[in-house]
């Protein structure tokens, strides 16, 4: 009787942390994934989609007006939109306010130089299983998922670097 | 603990270690055998990558053949030819208008929203042809609406429909929304036509 016990303490030792890691990973469920395809229109009126910047390194970063975290982080992602554009990064910024004249404005008042792209429909959104905001998506050359970032803290942003950097390299 | 479940635990000890020494037994007679056999095993080592390499293309071509018999499948089974109906967008020179999108409604119910982008325009404008939707329709009288939106003459904003009504017969229907530049009105003209 003693030893089944123990044969069974064993078994869920093993197994329960795989339950943890297996639920924990759903809200980041795209990594590895190809990142699924979308277009949306664009601040400067153009019609922008994803799968033609296949070849560059992509982030796409998930924003909102009434986000507060997305007002400190969008300033540090434009530094890193303007230093690593000419090397083959490109970064898109999704809004998903109902009203985009909102988000111009904010996008005006931080100075953002970066594409940002009007998902009132919020069908991206709900593509990349955007549940809290900010939500930071980066996409190899390949198209395919690589990280996923949900919210912000300052200091996200050496992380952002290193991964860019990285995915650049390879 | 029952004697009958001790005898039982430890004769599977026993097969443990028994099977254990088995197999380092294999892995040990290849690795005398190495050095004996070293000359002979260069040549029939890179004759065995061949094989292999040929063997790994020939898997691939196996996989693309299947992923393409797959999609067909897919095709016939989703869109089956009897009720099949596709829709397709061209453009003429573009002189008049610059399309941003397309909207399409079948008997009233949105099936469509289509925006381009310029590499798309671009690719319209030297001659491509975009299969904006295919569904299936019941045989029978349905009716199309078609909304363009774009940039009209003097980069103004534009925004026209086409309607046509149409017969779904036994086997598929395509039809093509054609944008063509009319110099004589100086406008862009949208029109519907049925392929034969």
């Amino acid at each position: 009787m003693k030893r089944m016990k123990v044969v069974l303490l064993g078994l869920l030792l093993v197994a329960v942390p795989g339950l943890f890691a297996g639920s924990s990973l759903a809200s980041s469920g795209l990594a590895g994934q190809e990142a699924p395809d979308f277009v949306l229109k664009s601040a400067s009126g153009t019609n922008m989609r994803l799968s033609e910047y296949r070849g560059k390194v992509v982030m796409i970063n998930f924003w909102a007006t009434w986000c507060g975290p997305c007002r400190q982080e969008m300033p540090l992602l434009d530094d890193l939109y303007t230093r690593y554009e000419r090397v083959g990064f490109s970064l898109l910024g999704v809004n998903i306010d109902d009203d985009s004249s909102r988000a111009m404005q904010m996008a005006e008042e931080l100075g953002v130089s970066f594409p940002v792209l009007f998902d009132e429909r919020k069908e991206v959104s709900k593509l990349y299983q955007v549940e809290a905001m900010p939500v930071t998506v980066l996409v190899d050359r390949e198209g395919k998922v690589r990280h996923v970032h949900l919210g912000y803290k300052p200091g996200y942003e050496e992380k952002y670097l290193t991964e860019i950097r990285s995915l650049l390299r390879e | 603990m029952s004697v009958k479940r001790s005898f039982g635990l430890a004769t599977f000890c026993v097969w443990l270690v028994f099977a254990h020494a088995a197999a380092s037994a294999q892995q040990l007679g290849p690795a005398a055998a190495a050095g004996a056999g070293a000359v002979d095993g260069a040549s029939a080592g890179s004759g065995e990558f061949r094989s292999l390499d040929e063997e790994v293309q020939s898997l691939k071509e196996e996989v693309l053949e299947l992923n393409r018999d797959l999609f067909l499948l897919e095709e016939e089974l989703l869109f089956p030819a009897n009720s099949q109906v596709a829709f397709f967008i061209s453009m003429d020179v573009g002189e008049y208008f610059a399309l941003d999108s397309v909207n399409l409604k079948i008997d009233g119910k949105e099936v469509a929203n289509y925006l381009y982008t310029e590499r798309e325009l671009g690719a319209l404008l030297r001659g491509g042809v975009h299969r904006v939707h295919m569904g299936n329709l019941k045989v029978g009288e349905h009716e199309l609406v078609a909304i363009f939106t774009g940039h009209g003459p003097n980069v103004r904003e534009y925004r026209r429909g086409a309607t046509m009504s149409f017969n779904k017969g036994i086997g598929a229907k395509y039809l093509e929304l054609e944008i063509t530049d009319r110099a004589s009105k100086q406008q862009p003209e949208f029109a519907i036509k049925e392929w034969e």
